[in-house]
């Protein structure tokens, strides 16, 4: 990056079936928080950069009204989309402007409101989140489906068993209890999910991130125009990284692990100059159960296979030996597909600033990861960060 | 609490049998075929008009294979719009004789690693479980 840029404003709106707000006022809900955080207003932003998937909501074309809404006329004249991974899309798009020099002070905003339509159409479009032509036209996948292949495969080459992958589901809903922002803040057990009803198997609906709405924010800044602006805290990015693979997943040649996360993890500690050893905490894609196994594995954590022993040791618990997702995941946070990654970035910065609360993590190099996978691994972003 | 939205219906037309008129007359003969460009070699599945390798738009049909070997698989429980009619079917990919990974429908009892033979019902690859 030409130059250092850091986030030092974030806000997130409540996850979950929000029927009381439409896609305005819930994007406003974490812009407004964004701004007090960072103590800066409207005037303050050069650009913004909204990350929306949009197609399950009224709102199609969602740019304009949440930006009109939020007083960011004029500011706004960006949209951009990568599934599931949207939301790091556009922060990836944002720091790159600031990084080149083009603006000194960005905001990222990612909002779906995904539950406007019912579960069956949801489903629909999911299905379609490989290729449309040769895949869910002849053969009815759903997005369940495609992470399920994998699931499959892992369990039959390394002898993951769906216990291992319920206690993702569990540790997730463990953490979300803390949080008032989570969709789910109930507990479960290994057995809720083992017995809750099969989607797509091996995967479960308690395997399965929920259908939310949500959204997150975070302004982004030059290190110029940081320490102009005295921030206290700022939380950098040290490292960015992007892959992307096939559409169709057969083309792949695996399905253990997500070459798109392992490509994108890749390039962002190469340009960090941390190793898989320095993270202390992570955010990762927990859309399904068998996709954080997988994310231990494609980040380095743990070697290809191994990912369950780090959930049973609990090694990615709070002050493990890399805590990942204390704020729920996708899992029992929700999963409103724009927000998501600009959350996990929500997340980063608040544990990296030690005001995590209850779900504190204790760090000692204050490292961290965040790993955002679009669709079944058509495209990933990896962010490390630091204090 | 909630009001409901003005509908948005989509219904779309695709150049399905035109575009790629051998694969389907193919599967209507209960065979599979991807494309293979005559100029560089490279293999196509799903097949295209245009390799994007060498930039040539010269392809030649080929038989992807008869048997392989189940990769994968997932037994679809909850459907999706468009498919609610079928009953739970199982979607699995196949390693071909050939090499060509494909996505089918699995008849039979699954197993990672099964031997299977490819057949179709001639609007989609299916395998059958051979042991």
């Amino acid at each position: 990056m030409n130059r250092r840029v850091g986030i030092i404003g974030v806000g997130m709106s409540k996850f979950g079936k929000r029927q009381d707000v439409t896609v305005r006022e819930l994007a406003w809900e974490a812009v407004k928080e964004a701004f007090e955080d960072a103590g800066l207003t409207q005037k303050d932003i050069q650009l913004t950069v909204i990350g929306s998937t949009a197609y399950r909501g009224t709102e199609i074309y969602p740019a304009p009204p949440v930006s009109e809404y939020c007083g960011l006329v004029g500011k706004s004249p960006i949209r951009v989309e990568a599934a599931c991974a949207t939301g790091s899309s556009a922060i990836f798009t944002a720091v790159n402007a600031v990084a080149s020099g083009m603006v000194d002070i960005a905001l990222v905003i990612g909002v779906d409101k995904m539950t406007e339509v019912d579960t069956a159409t949801s489903l629909a479009i999911g299905g379609r989140g490989g290729n449309y032509y040769w895949e869910f036209h002849m053969y009815g996948t759903t997005f369940p489906t495609y992470y399920a292949l994998y699931a499959t495969r892992h369990m039959a080459l390394y002898g993951t068993t769906e216990e291992d992958m319920a206690l993702a589901a569990v540790k997730a809903h463990k953490y979300a209890s803390y949080n008032e922002k989570a969709h789910f803040r109930n507990k479960i057990t290994v057995e809720d999910v083992l017995k809750s009803r099969v989607v797509s198997w091996p995967i479960k609906l308690l395997d399965s991130s929920p259908i939310s709405d949500g959204a997150a924010a975070a302004i982004i800044a030059s290190e110029e125009k940081i320490r102009e602006l005295k921030i206290d805290t700022p939380i950098w990015i040290r490292g960015m990284g992007y892959g992307s693979d096939t559409s169709y997943i057969a083309a792949r040649g695996e399905w253990v692990g997500l070459k798109a996360a392992r490509d994108a993890a890749y390039m962002a500690y190469k340009m960090s100059g941390y190793t898989p050893q320095d993270i202390e905490y992570a955010t990762v894609h927990d859309c399904f159960t068998i996709a954080e196994i997988m994310a231990y594995e494609d980040l380095g954590f743990v070697e290809k296979g191994k990912g369950p022993s780090l959930l049973r040791e609990g090694q990615t618990e709070k002050d493990g030996k890399v805590a990942v997702n204390l704020f729920g995941g996708l899992k029992a946070k929700g999963h409103p597909l724009g927000a998501t990654g600009v959350a996990m970035a929500y997340e980063i910065v608040k544990q990296l600033r030690e005001e995590a609360g209850p779900v504190q993590h204790s760090f000692k190099k204050y490292v961290a990861l965040s790993h955002n996978v679009g669709g079944t691994g058509h495209y990933a972003y990896v962010f490390i960060y630091n204090r | 609490m909630v009001m409901e939205g003005i509908p948005l219906i989509l219904k779309y037309t695709l150049p399905a049998e035109e575009l790629y008129k051998p694969f389907w007359e193919g599967l209507k003969r209960g065979e599979v075929l991807g494309t293979k460009c005559k100029h560089c070699g490279t293999v196509y599945f799903p097949p295209q008009r245009d390799c994007p390798k060498c930039m040539v738009s010269d392809m030649e049909w080929f038989n992807v294979g008869k048997e392989g070997v189940l990769m994968t698989y997932s037994i679809v429980k909850q459907k999706p719009q468009g498919f609610e009619q079928y009953e739970d079917y199982t979607i699995g990919i196949v390693r071909t004789e050939k090499g060509v990974d494909l996505m089918c429908w699995v008849i039979g009892k699954p197993r990672v690693g099964a031997k299977v033979s490819l057949t179709s019902d001639g609007n989609r690859v299916l395998c059958g479980v051979r042991e």
